[in-house]
């Protein structure tokens, strides 16, 4: 009964509660479940399930709590019980309490060709609003998972905008002083223009294929000799920076019927890859250690 | 020995929320499959196989009134030797006996005699006592659970634990009921099973015991579960309804109510409201961005126009402050304001101006753009309304708008709107065309031209609107069939076999007479690819899909008899409405006595060529009429003359069901032949005229429908097969 006191006083007092805020109160409740607090990563992600921490914990074979802001995730150990009620815990420490709010989890399966990653799942819906997105990983870089890892990517900016009760996410307050709109609006019009109109197909494409070459230049190289030395989370990034541009390329309208298959298909072949030696370079340490 | 008691079974699989759109599935196959195996292991008593089944998102419930607490004791008999060499002279058994007691594991005067047909043996009689159910059980009920199937299943523990639709979380089996109940123990995944269930999420989230079927109801409804989807959707209906003031109802919608059913557990219905400035927008819009998006129900009054209202059912036992509401109408709001924005700024660039665009969008990789499908399409649209044209049905200026409506019937792809909403490809198009200016013939068959979407639903309105949904179906069958997509078993990847039927239905609702083979011949000849196979064998494979499909169509909007199909197609179906429409006749005649007799008489005219044919003295040819007997067989030429030449005229004027008539008023004559004359005469040239007869005779029973594959009635064979042994 205390515990739903205290949940009733912070939807009382929810309008004070600033998106910074809640990012912080997030971060605060996955450390209390034991996650690892990673900081954002300093790359171009299209989607935070790219980010290493997620991508190459989730090959396993341990089990892996994470949660940074980019958005917040938590791949876990299958076995943990109840991610479920977990994760609705983190929405009454929110404020949001589930007897006075809709809660439902709808079919709703993820799935990233470029990075031959798929997962089943649900999108969680507050009051008919989409707040996020939760997966069961079963595949990634094209690799069956062992154990089977849960993304939950929450939908910061409008969880933001319910619980500060506004309609457009540029007026969220970020803190007392600053809207979500001052932090984030200027970049957003930026980066919406090179990528829309200003972007020169031509240098996406060389650039293309330069990161693609040095990725393959590496992965040619890599023998279970050199396994300890060599550097896989290079060839991931730019293997992310091959994602990237075809992003670009492919918001720029500057992509053809055909070619638009087969560049995924390069990058989804990357991914592969790294995903493999990644494996096969953690069984050799495991083989290589005294019994 | 006591005779086993009942016992009533209870089972819950608790689940995350399992997809709404697999939960009847689900259910109903864990509630057969489970009765089916105790029936299988022989627990349930001879006059109680029942048993019912529930759902929710997060259960599935089977409950099984009673099951045998063990199986009944069987008695196993094994036979040994004869009795005769099982003792000797001096009735002392023998080694024979001994060492087959000895088997048996009994003492040799525990065997007992039996009587065979081959004389009197030495036997084993055991009775084996049945087993505990519980302990079958145990068994029984996770094999169960995890032998159902779903279209997509998962893993949450590793691979090596079980696949589900979603993870199971509790298993509730308790077999009797009261102090007396037993938990049946089991564990799936780690999950043990107990007699211990849950209630709804935001109430119930405490464990509840439960020890019997009564106990489980009102327990969970006490936490707020209604577990039988029934009352639930009695709920939706009724709840929904008391909201609305006079004169207001809810848009009918079947799918949504089960959808809503399949996603509560205690479902409530709230009102809320929208702008009145966004019923400017399209009906169809504004009920997809409700029905598909939001999953709330449209409002209309009795005339039928949409009232800034809408329905949504929580899952909640109310909204208490009224937030929830609030928050609905909000995300309504700001979804209804985007398709207002892709409203007005789509139409910033008319659709005509759209088509280029239609280079970049694909349409399948090997198959090229949507460009190329429109390019292709047309050229399909120019023969269909060419042949339309030449008969009369179609002006020039129909043509005019059929190819009209083709060039823009996938410019809608490109549009904002579709981008958000993708249920609407095809009515955005129309709806557009309408508002800038296009004829309303061209807008009508832009919005029609994907229908019908199977076959319940309804045809284009227009021929213009058929012709476009035809040639679009036909470049996506040959397209799919050519890329090596064609539908395999369960899987049919493009949704052709969908696309087939529609053909079929668009041809035969507009009733548009035209040779199909030649329309798959031009549809493939315009397709760009790297050919995996020769073009001969796909062009075979279409056309055999196709027969298929008009089989399909035959059988289940015709309702036709498997061998009136059988007979019809038998006898071409190059013009499916032709087909069709003999079927039908066909139909219409079965079952008269004329008919059936004839029927019988045609296969034995098939017999009859068959084996003479083989036999190579006779070639088919005209009937040399100087060589006819008078009488029976005389008559039979001069009737066949005349209903030949009526079945003619009938026929190309599409009267099948007279010209059917006509045959069947053959039968008497055809019954005379063969009791008076003797086909396999002795006389070379009278026996080969006699053939050439009955060859012109098969030529007749087979232009309308293979009479010969029509499944007859024993007693009418017997009236034709009367004496003169012919074959």
């Amino acid at each position: 009964m205390a515990k739903l006191k205290k949940h009733f006083k912070v939807t009382s007092s929810r309008k004070n509660l600033s998106f910074q805020d809640m990012c912080l109160r997030l971060s605060e409740f996955w450390a209390r479940q034991g996650c690892v607090i990673a900081l954002p990563y300093d790359l171009e992600v299209g989607a935070g399930t790219m980010t290493p921490e997620t991508f190459l914990r989730v090959l396993g074979p341990e089990p892996w709590r994470v949660a940074y802001l980019q958005p917040s995730r938590r791949p876990a150990d299958g076995r943990y019980g109840d991610i479920q009620d977990v994760y609705l815990a983190s929405l009454a420490d929110l404020g949001i309490d589930l007897r006075h709010h809709d809660i439902r989890f709808e079919e709703d399966n993820w799935e990233a060709p470029t990075l031959g990653a798929w997962g089943i799942g649900w999108q969680v819906m507050l009051d008919g609003l989409e707040i996020t997105q939760f997966t069961y990983f079963q595949q990634s870089g094209g690799v069956d998972l062992e154990p089977i890892s849960v993304e939950l990517t929450y939908g910061m900016e409008r969880i933001a905008a319910f619980l500060q009760g506004v309609d457009n996410v540029y007026d969220v307050s970020w803190n007392d002083a600053v809207t979500y709109g001052e932090m984030r609006q200027e970049e957003e019009r930026e980066l919406s223009v090179y990528d829309f109109e200003a972007a020169a197909p031509e240098t996406c494409r060389t650039l293309f294929e330069l990161y693609e070459g040095e990725a393959e230049r590496l992965l040619a190289s890599y023998s279970l000799e050199v396994a300890e030395r060599f550097p896989l989370r290079q060839v991931y990034d730019l293997t992310l920076k091959c994602s990237h541009l075809f992003n670009i390329l492919d918001a720029r309208g500057a992509i053809s019927v055909t070619e638009r298959v087969t560049l995924i298909g390069r990058v989804r072949k990357l991914a592969c890859e790294v995903a493999r030696v990644y494996l096969d370079r953690k069984s050799a340490m495991v083989e290589a250690q005294p019994a | 020995m006591k005779e086993p008691q009942a016992l009533p079974l209870l089972v819950e699989i608790g689940c995350e929320e399992i997809p709404a759109r697999f939960l009847d599935g689900a259910r109903d196959d864990l509630g057969k499959a489970l009765l089916a195996a105790l029936e299988e292991a022989h627990l349930l008593p001879p006059q109680g196989r029942a048993g019912k089944w529930y759902s929710t998102p997060r259960r599935l419930t089977v409950w099984v009134p009673s099951v045998l607490e063990r199986q009944a004791d069987q008695v196993k008999e094994t036979v040994g030797p004869p009795v005769r060499v099982a003792f000797d002279d001096a009735g002392n058994p023998t080694r024979a006996a001994e060492s087959f007691a000895a088997k048996g594991n009994v003492p040799v005067r525990a065997l007992v005699r039996v009587t065979t047909p081959k004389g009197e043996y030495l036997a084993v009689r055991k009775t084996q006592r049945g087993r505990q159910a519980i302990d079958l059980l145990a068994q029984i009920v996770p094999s169960v659970v995890t032998g159902l199937s779903f279209p997509k299943s998962m893993y949450w523990v590793a691979k090596a634990g079980p696949r589900f639709v979603r993870p199971i979380r509790w298993i509730v089996a308790v077999l009797g009921e009261g102090p007396k109940a037993r938990v049946v123990p089991f564990a799936l995944a780690s999950v043990k099973s107990s007699d211990v269930t849950y209630g709804h999420r935001a109430y119930g989230q405490r464990p509840q015991r439960v020890r019997s079927f009564k106990e489980y109801q009102g327990k969970l409804r006490q936490a707020r579960v209604e577990f039988d989807p029934q009352r639930r959707l009695a709920t939706v209906r009724q709840k929904s309804n008391v909201l609305l003031e006079g004169g207001l109802k809810l848009v009918e919608d079947p799918w949504l109510e089960r959808w809503i059913v399949n996603s509560t557990e205690w479902p409530t219905a709230i009102c809320g409201g929208f702008d009145k400035r966004f019923l400017r927008l399209p009906r169809e819009i504004l009920i997809t961005v409700m029905r598909d998006h939001q999953k709330y129900f449209a409002v209309e009054d009795r005339a039928g126009s949409l009232q800034p209202r809408f329905v949504a059912l929580l899952n909640l036992d109310r909204d208490t402050r009224g937030l929830i509401r609030q928050g609905h109408e909000r995300v309504l709001a700001a979804r209804f304001a985007d398709a207002e924005f892709f409203w007005d700024s789509d139409q910033k660039v008319p659709l005509a101006e759209r088509a280029e665009r239609l280079a970049r969008v694909t349409f399948q990789a090997e198959l090229g753009s949507y460009a190329d499908k429109v390019e292709r399409t047309r050229a399909l649209a120019r023969e269909i309304c060419a042949a339309l044209e030449g008969q009369g049905r179609l002006t020039p200026a129909d043509t005019g708008h059929a190819l009209r409506a083709v060039d823009l019937a996938k410019c809608d792809l490109t549009t904002q709107m579709v981008q958000e909403f993708t249920e609407l490809q095809g009515i955005v198009g129309g709806l557009y065309a309408a508002a800038q200016g296009e004829a309303s013939e061209v807008a009508e068959a832009i919005y029609d031209h994907y229908r019908p979407e199977g076959l319940e639903d309804r045809s284009p309105r227009s021929l213009v609107g058929a012709v476009a949904s035809l040639a679009d179906k036909l470049d996506s069958v040959a397209g799919g069939f050519a890329a090596g997509q064609e539908p395999t078993g369960s899987s049919d990847p493009f949704a052709l076999r969908r696309q087939g039927n529609g053909i079929v239905k668009v041809l035969v609702e507009h009733s548009i007479q035209i040779s199909i083979k030649p329309l798959v011949q031009s549809a493939l000849n315009s397709l760009r690819l790297d050919w995996k196979k020769p073009l001969h064998e796909v062009f075979g494979a279409v056309v055999s899909f196709l027969e298929e499909r008009l089989r399909f169509y035959l059988e289940s909007a015709q309702k036709a008899r498997y061998d009136t199909v059988r007979a019809v197609l038998a006898a071409g179906w190059d013009i499916p409405l032709d087909a069709v429409r003999r079927a039908e006749a066909l139909e219409k005649l079965r079952g008269s006595d004329n008919f059936e007799a004839l029927c019988a008489a045609a296969k034995r005219i098939k017999n009859i060529l068959a084996k003479s044919a083989t036999a190579s003295d006779w070639a088919p040819g005209e009937v040399d009429r100087g060589l006819l007997d008078a009488g029976p067989e005389r008559k039979l030429a001069d009737a066949y003359e005349r209903a030949a030449n009526q079945v003619g005229q009938l026929n190309s004027a599409g009267e099948y069901r007279k010209a059917l008539e006509t045959i069947a008023s053959l039968r008497p004559a055809v019954d005379k032949f063969f009791d008076k004359v003797l086909v396999m005469a002795e006389d070379r040239a009278v026996r080969q005229n006699r053939l050439r007869l009955l060859g012109k005779l098969d030529g007749l029973f087979s232009g309308i429908a293979l009479f010969a594959e029509i499944a007859t009635i024993p007693g009418h064979v017997d009236a034709s097969t009367s004496p003169g042994s012919n074959e």
